[in-house]
């Protein structure tokens, strides 16, 4: 029998507001434990939440990004559980009435993964496990979260990559969150069952808690999927429960010993206010968002002509968008500047956090002078890109590395001249050539390029070149 | 005029150099020595800080600077109102020792004006209770006959002021913690509408219950220690500050031809010396000018359930944080932290919130929510359209404060529910949100006091204190202090 | 009605523990409680929103930092603290 994938993702993403949720303090990941603490965030008796306004915009925000609808009356609700992390042993969360409900984001393959909501809570603190002991430090408590629930819409690891990803990628752009998920500001919880190809009902699932990279997450949902098909096809049953990734082993295994059975006991939050956002404050948040990355690579295709592939390269974060964007203003080919980012600029960011970083010594502004020498004729392809090594490496204008002499065509006399001395100081790739060895002749255009310091035009050196040796 | 010294008459003995603040804190600091062995009003004495604050204000006097309406004023606060620095336990095993690192708003007010603190103030346990007994120090007591409770849950403030050995006291009120005991004592309380005065630091019962407000012997202390505290708080969600002139200033408007409200639902039940108390007083408003209008509130026989499933719900929440990890007692053994917290709690809260907050997780438990905490959500929102729709037909209701007078120490009735019972004329108001002032009317024939309620629409704190102050004015012996404490 | 095994399960939702000598008289007393709690659903289903008492809406702060307090002051009420941080010991 074969067997699908049905999953279902809760992600939660720390919002970049400069104070938490309900009180002044910082949000500042680390710092020395319990520093970032006043005495609402750590629940002392008659303390009281205030609302922090930035919260409910970035939420809404994340939510219009997300193809969300922003109802007009959204309220505040305590999640009731006792656990030394949560100082006032509930959570402010929101239960029925979320900021945001009903989006999607749209897959490559063209599927939509429906986001069922989007509502904001305070954080938990963190608990540190020392010989037995706990340790519990408060910073991260009350530091804003937006939850993030998908409908089980995702079929496949790819999907749920693509999804985490793209979640990311949107967060990231809007300015609401980094989602570093090395640090915590990712975190995905994924409701996974399985289920015979062709049905349309849902198995039994488990949730798979807290996770924080996306590698963990296919690897879990990997081995989650086959234990669960195991199960099923030797006769058992899959049990709901909460399960725990190990990136060790490479196993789930189960959260219990949390003793107690849940029962949040929702109810509205006494000490908050019911929320309204305005129309007109749903527009105006709408109008700052910026070009999201889909639309971004959607335009970059059919308006600027470039492969989905490359599209994709540059739009995954925003200030290679940005910088892409402003070196090709206005050049001849889009293609040209898509070709330095992603062929040289790239070779020199290794990781994704380098490129998300994009801390490089060329301005957009250079990089398209130096692309316009190019449209203008004035100098060739080979001297532009070791130009702009040299200038990657100092950081400086294509000018000051290029030479009058160096711009304008070779003239035909000395062109010819050069692949004279190309054919006859190079006797063995002649003979190579003559032997049928095709390559041979690149070595002969490169003796003329390189000694025309790149002025030569490559292609009509090449015929020159043939046309000397046929003649020999 | 009350008989008693008011803020009023102490201000001007301070400004005129009839007395120095010092001497006049010093009084009251060797009176709490002498009667608070029989009263138990004060859980804890600040006599030095007191002092401290004399020796400001005399300073002030000195220098012929003008004082505020509440500088020099000796006062107390109820426990469960922090106070940076000094200890503060809801009378609670489970926060003993418990030193706030910061003050509640209304305290943060009244410091800056110089009032002078005495001390914190005994109450039922998280001011769950309506006899004080259930404060983990035991009850204060009556100060018209030591025999019966001071009543609750702000006992204590009640006791201290009907004792005259505080002038005044800010209590809390979650369903007639405020009105209950002052009716008890002798004297007045005031609850003001919610959102009024700020919560903050104010330890939680019901959030969307409490309300805190002032215990006073006049009704026009009452209007001068209210408009000092009624301010805009940004601390608070909930806040809206006092809406309207300063109350204090409307307290001699004639009342000729207000309507005064009674329905027959607050009547009906009550013992008999309590409802012509206040049935007499009904009469003399219509000496003064006013007219008794009557209608039924049907509804308000679901406003005592309505109240202890709300209460309760928001309790078992706003006290689940007593885990022992941050603050407050902690258990000696444990085996690990779930152990820890179950027993430090277990050993920590006394039997009557040990009640409630299973109650309370019972109402709001899945499976119950809907019939309970849900329904009573709603009921609450038709209770509140019913006083809406009672103030289209007068502008004060005139009820009972208790069904009954104070009872005797260890009386208070074993059975849960009978218990709750003398909550009934209170609690109506802390569902609405509603301001009310409890006054004195009379004594029974026991001598003991009689309190009525008068009860406005939301932020008509003016109103409510000026037909209070009227009735006060017209009846002054009903008023009589106790034998207690400091003359003036 | 309430029976034991319910108390035991709100009791441990709670986190209180019930003694065996506790739970009798506990059973009692809820149960009347609850009768009591009950007595609304006499009232005719009213369908009444009740949202906040004054219908406030939108009290919000703007995000600005307020330094926060001394570390010292934040667990100068902790019975047990060890390097910076709240502590629960793993048994005592």
């Amino acid at each position: 029998m074969k067997y699908e994938m049905v999953a279902g993702f809760e992600t939660h993403v720390e919002l970049s507001t400069k104070t938490k949720i309900f009180c002044g303090c910082t949000t500042q990941f680390g710092g020395d434990p319990n520093t970032h603490c006043c005495p609402i965030c750590i629940g002392l008796p008659g303390t009281l939440p205030k609302l922090n306004r930035q919260v409910v915009r970035y939420a809404v925000m994340a939510g219009l990004a997300t193809n969300c609808t922003i109802p007009e009356i959204a309220k505040m609700d305590r999640k009731n559980y006792c656990y030394p992390d949560l100082p006032k042993a509930y959570q402010i969360s929101q239960f029925d009435m979320p900021l945001c409900v009903g989006g999607y984001i749209p897959l490559s393959n063209g599927r939509k993964i429906r986001l069922t909501r989007i509502h904001i809570e305070e954080d938990a603190g963190k608990l540190i496990h020392r010989h037995g002991d706990t340790l519990v430090d408060y910073n991260r408590g009350g530091v804003p979260l937006i939850e993030i629930v998908s409908e089980p819409d995702i079929r496949s690891i790819e999907e749920a990559r693509e999804y985490v990803e793209k979640l990311q990628l949107i967060m990231r752009y809007i300015g609401v969150s980094d989602c570093k998920m090395q640090e915590g500001s990712m975190r995905c919880d994924v409701n996974i069952s399985v289920r015979e190809v062709g049905s349309d009902k849902l198995g039994t699932r488990t949730e798979i808690k807290n996770m924080n990279s996306i590698n963990f997450i296919a690897k879990a949902m990997e081995y989650e999927f086959e234990r669960q098909v195991d199960i099923l096809e030797n006769g058992g049953k899959v049990i709901q429960e909460t399960l725990r990734y190990d990136d060790v082993t490479n196993t789930t295994s189960s959260m219990r010993g949390k003793e107690d059975a849940n029962d949040y006991r929702y109810f509205r939050d006494p000490d908050l206010v019911t929320i309204s956002v305005s129309r007109e404050e749903v527009e105006e948040l709408r109008n700052l968002l910026p070009e999201l990355p889909v639309q971004k690579a959607e335009r970059y295709v059919s308006e600027l002509g470039l492969s989905e592939t490359d599209a994709a390269l540059l739009t995954k974060y925003r200030k290679i968008a940005e910088f892409y964007e402003e070196a090709s203003k206005g050049t001849k080919n889009p293609k040209t500047a898509a070709n330095f980012i992603i062929g040289q600029i790239f070779r020199r960011l290794d990781t994704e956090s380098d490129k998300e970083a994009f801390d490089i010594k060329v301005s957009a502004e250079d990089l398209r002078e130096l692309i316009k020498l190019i449209d203008d004729g004035k100098i060739k392809m080979n001297l532009a890109k070791s130009t702009l090594e040299k200038m990657l490496d100092t950081g400086k204008k294509a000018t000051e590395f290029i030479s009058e002499s160096d711009m304008g065509g070779l003239d035909e006399a000395t062109m010819i001249s050069l692949c004279e001395q190309a054919v006859e100081s190079n006797p063995n790739a002649v003979n190579d050539y003559k032997n049928g060895k095709e390559k041979a002749i690149k070595s002969l255009v490169g003796f003329v390029m390189k000694n025309s310091r790149g002025k030569a035009d490559a292609v009509a050196a090449e015929a020159k070149i043939k046309e000397l040796i046929a003649k020999a | 005029m009350s008989s008693r010294g008011n803020i009023k008459k102490l201000a001007d003995m301070l400004e005129s150099k009839k007395i120095s603040c010092t001497e006049l804190t010093q009084s009251y600091i060797d009176e709490i020595e002498k009667s608070n062995g029989e009263l138990n009003a004060y859980v804890k004495k600040t006599p030095e800080i007191a002092l401290d604050t004399a020796k400001k204000v005399d300073e002030k006097i000195s220098k012929g600077e003008k004082l505020s309406s509440l500088e020099g004023i000796p006062m107390t606060l109820k426990d469960n109102i922090s106070t940076d620095g000094i200890e503060t336990t809801c009378c609670s095993k489970i926060l003993k020792g418990y030193v706030p690192i910061y003050d509640a708003t209304v305290w943060d007010i009244l410091k800056k004006q110089n009032a002078v603190l005495l001390g914190k103030t005994n109450m039922d346990e998280f001011a769950m209770g309506s006899s004080c007994e259930t404060s983990c120090f035991g009850g204060a007591k009556n100060p018209h006959n030591i025999n019966h409770v001071a009543g609750g849950s702000s006992g204590g403030a009640a006791s201290a002021v009907g004792g005259n050995i505080a002038v005044y006291g800010l209590g809390s009120d979650t369903g007639g913690s405020i009105r209950q005991p002052a009716s008890f004592c002798g004297v007045v309380g005031l609850k003001p509408t919610y959102g009024a005065v700020s919560r903050y630091g104010l330890i939680a019962y019901a959030s969307s219950l409490d309300q805190i407000g002032p215990i006073t012997t006049s009704v026009e202390d009452a209007a001068i220690v209210f408009d000092a505290i009624s301010a805009y708080d940004k601390m608070d969600s909930t806040s809206r500050g006092r809406q309207g002139a300063a109350t204090v200033d409307t307290l001699n408007n004639s009342i000729k031809g207000m309507k005064i409200g009674i329905a027959k639902e607050y009547i009906e039940g009550v013992r008999d010396d309590v409802r012509e108390a206040v049935m007499n007083a009904a009469k003399v408003y219509e000496s003064l000018g006013a007219e008794i209008v009557y209608f039924d509130l049907p509804v308000l026989k679901y406003a005592l359930p309505v109240y202890y499933i709300l209460a309760c719900a928001e309790a078992s929440s706003n006290l689940g944080r007593y885990d022992g990890i941050r603050y407050g007692f902690k258990a000696e053994h444990y085996d690990d932290v779930n152990d820890m917290v179950k027993k430090t709690r277990s050993e920590g809260f006394g039997d009557e919130v040990k009640r409630r907050i299973l109650l309370g997780t019972y109402v709001l438990s899945s499976g119950y929510y809907d019939a309970y905490y849900k329904k009573a959500q709603n009921l609450r929102g038709t209770i509140v359209n019913a006083f809406k729709e009672a103030f289209t037909k007068c502008n004060v209701i005139l009820a009972p404060t208790v069904p009954m007078t104070a009872f005797e120490n260890g009386n208070a009735i074993s059975d849960p529910v009978e218990t709750y019972l003398t909550d009934i004329c209170t609690v109506p108001v802390n569902i609405c949100g509603l301001p009310a002032v409890s006054v004195p009317c009379g004594f029974n024939a026991k001598g003991m006091p009689i309190g009525m309620q008068l009860i406005g629409d939301s932020f008509s704190e003016a109103t409510i204190l000026n037909v209070a102050h009227q009735y006060e004015t017209a009846v002054p012996e009903a008023f009589r202090a106790s034998d207690f404490g400091v003359k003036l | 009605m309430v029976d034991r095994e319910e108390i035991l399960k709100i009791a441990t939702l709670s986190k209180l523990f019930v003694s065996e000598e506790e739970l009798p008289k506990l059973t009692t007393d809820m149960e009347q409680m609850i009768a009591f709690a009950d007595t609304i659903n006499n009232a005719e289903d009213a369908s009444t929103d009740f949202d906040n008492i004054n219908n406030l809406c939108n009290v919000l702060r703007e995000d600005e930092v307020v330094p926060s307090l001394d570390r010292d002051k934040i667990l100068g009420n902790a019975k047990d603290i060890d390097d910076g941080h709240f502590l629960v010991k793993k048994r005592a």
